[in-house]
């Protein structure tokens, strides 16, 4: 089971809390299977009637599945895209799973200007989005990458300013961190293969049309 | 990375991105390189080859910038920027322009080579590659881009690839409509970023701040998406009203015809989003794709202002295909070029091996590949090394 094989459309899927509505989502543009779950014990779920896979894997891996073309579409944040810098088609904005990128520090640090934090230690787990976020403000800083609980950093002295996804900022509150900056607002994407999109162009075209029309739907409501 | 190393133990490695092509590997590759290496010459095309390194300056010509961070860069003793060759156009174009001035028109010339780009590495993708590629020089027709195109087709099909289908584009439909509309220069940077780099999300954002009437927007939001058989160019051509991209696609039908008579049209799609990163292309543009494999085989195009930037005013055209990514298409469609069966192993018992090297002589002279054994070996023995060797046949000199 590969891209290889034409006849068949192999989607891949995040873990985590952008799976549920992306199955939701492609499930109303017929793409889905009898007993696709996050929790499923099977690596590749199969649709024989629809001639379609489907893959779940890590957030982080998701882009390089696509890049290879294991995958041929999937859906992924645009946090982990940005972060990834992977050569793929980004197809459509899916607008759900709505975060913020931005810059917290703890409200006793808080400056007057971006540029007055330059040289701290930033703990982040998208060192390659805020290197260049800050490298755009022509601001040097130090880039400490971490796997999670970011906000732990600047309570432990690790770090003195975090990079972070946030989606409402109570976690941030929770810690006395303040948003000091907006990077860019990130939404879920639907992304394919630079290949696969050519190969089998009327078929993922196809998808992306449904799920267009999907989507201008809930905005005409 | 010393974790795993055992103490007093010195593993070798090679440098990032690079690789070995074991015996076996590397007879595929072979037969791969000399089935092309036969079809250029087939074609009438001579081969060139050219040094490995070249001045910074001289590969920046045709190349751009956004290949410079790409390059292996050194010093040499009178401290000018050397550079690894990233890719063969250029040095072909040198080659055309200075040491062919004069030559009778077209040039029509081969390359089957490796070249170095500073990438991150993947399989099929590594810092240093081969490709095979051909040039025409000192043509502007329709006729020599049909040639390439069709070429190309050829190359795959006599390396042993059944499955593949070639997209044909051509960058100035996309020129014309940017040149009619009343973008700035950065705007028309930023979408031609957002298209080669395939951000469609992007795109349709830099579209909507771009000021374009609606129709506008629509038509370079559809771009990426005309793909399609002759009745797509029919449609791409009641959606533009300028000349620059009306000719691009009379063009492109041009080729499309004659690439009928060549017999290859089945292979081509037209696809007028295909935006190849290099900035020198000109005129059509064309990607190959096969099943497994998830970026493209092959690629060219027409460039024609290259050569006047070394000194030559004239057309040329070529494309280039990845040896590398030709040899895990065909692993991954389970197609093997080679034969595995290696041929007779002669072993020999004492005060025999001058028999044996009569008997390998003949051998060979009637076509036979075949190892004699350096060392006396009993029956047993030498059956035993043909077995592990992989010889089909073992003759026994005694």
């Amino acid at each position: 089971m590969t891209s290889s094989d034409m006849d068949y459309l192999t989607i891949a899927l995040p873990k985590g809390k952008l799976f549920a509505p992306s199955a939701e989502m492609l499930a109303k543009v017929g793409c889905t299977a009898e007993d696709l779950s996050e929790n499923s014990r099977k690596l590749v779920i199969t649709n024989e009637k629809e001639k379609l896979h489907f893959i779940i894997t890590k957030t982080a891996d998701l882009p390089t599945y696509i890049e290879y073309g294991a995958a041929d579409i999937g859906i992924i944040g645009k946090d982990v895209l940005l972060e990834e810098e992977k050569d793929l088609y980004e197809l459509l904005d899916l607008r759900f799973g709505l975060c913020r990128m931005m810059v917290a520090v703890p409200e006793a640090l808080k400056r007057e200007k971006l540029s007055d934090y330059a040289h701290m230690r930033v703990a982040t787990k998208y060192p390659r989005i805020a290197e260049s976020y800050f490298h755009s403000m022509g601001i040097q800083m130090e880039f400490i990458k971490l796997n999670g609980s970011i906000e732990l950093a600047p309570m432990v002295g690790l770090a003195e300013i975090i990079v972070d996804l946030v989606e409402t900022g109570r976690t941030l509150k929770a810690n006395n961190l303040l948003e000091v900056a907006t990077i860019q607002p990130v939404t879920a994407r639907f992304i394919a293969n630079r290949v696969s999109f050519k190969l089998k162009f009327d078929r993922i075209n196809r998808i992306t049309e449904e799920l267009r029309t999907l989507l201008e739907g809930v905005v005409t409501l | 990375m010393f974790l795993f190393m055992k103490q007093h133990e010195f593993v070798p490695q090679v440098p990032y991105g690079t690789r070995d092509f074991l015996p076996r590997e590397a007879s595929q590759k072979r037969a791969v390189e000399g089935a092309l290496a036969q079809l250029f010459a087939n074609w009438g095309y001579d081969e060139v080859v050219t040094p490995t390194i070249e001045y910074l300056e001289t590969m920046t010509v045709g190349v751009g910038n956004d290949l410079d961070q790409h390059m292996f860069k050194f010093f040499d003793k009178n401290n000018r920027i050397l550079a690894l060759r990233p890719d063969m156009t250029t040095p072909m174009a040198r080659v055309a322009a200075t040491r062919f001035k004069g030559s009778p028109s077209p040039m029509k010339l081969f390359y089957i080579t490796n070249v170095f780009r500073y990438e991150q590495a993947q399989a099929g993708r590594q810092c240093e590659f081969y490709q095979a590629g051909v040039e025409i020089m000192g043509a502007s027709e329709p006729a020599a881009d049909a040639e390439v195109i069709a070429l190309a087709v050829e190359s795959m099909l006599k390396s042993g690839l059944q499955k593949f289908q070639i997209g044909l584009g051509q960058v100035d439909f996309i020129n014309g409509i940017m040149e009619q509309s009343e973008l700035s220069l950065v705007q028309r940077q930023q979408i031609k970023h957002a298209m080669v780099t395939r951000d469609l999300v992007g795109l349709g954002e830099i579209l909507v701040k771009s000021g374009l009437s609606q129709s506008d927007q629509t038509l370079l939001k559809h771009i990426p998406l005309l793909h399609g058989r002759e009745d797509m160019l029919k449609q791409a051509y009641s959606m533009v009203t300028n000349d620059k991209s009306r000719r691009a696609l009379d063009n492109l039908a041009n080729i499309y015809h004659l690439l009928e008579n060549y017999g290859v049209s089945q292979y081509v799609d037209f696809d007028l989003g295909i935006i190849r990163d290099f900035e020198y292309y000109t005129g059509m543009v064309f990607e190959g794709y096969t099943p497994g494999l998830g970026f493209p085989i092959c690629g060219g195009g027409r460039y024609d202002t290259m050569l006047n930037s070394f000194g030559m005013n004239c057309g040329a055209t070529g494309f280039a295909l990845g040896i590398e990514r030709v040899l895990l298409a065909l692993e991954r469609q389970g197609i093997d070029g080679t034969q595995n069966c290696k041929g007779i192993y002669i072993g020999w018992n004492k005060e025999n091996l001058v028999k044996a090297i009569k008997q390998a002589d003949t051998l060979r002279d009637s076509g036979c590949s075949v190892e004699l054994a350096v060392i006396p070996e009993s029956c047993a023995q030498a059956k035993e090394s043909q077995k592990s060797k992989g010889y089909e046949k073992l003759v026994y000199v005694e």
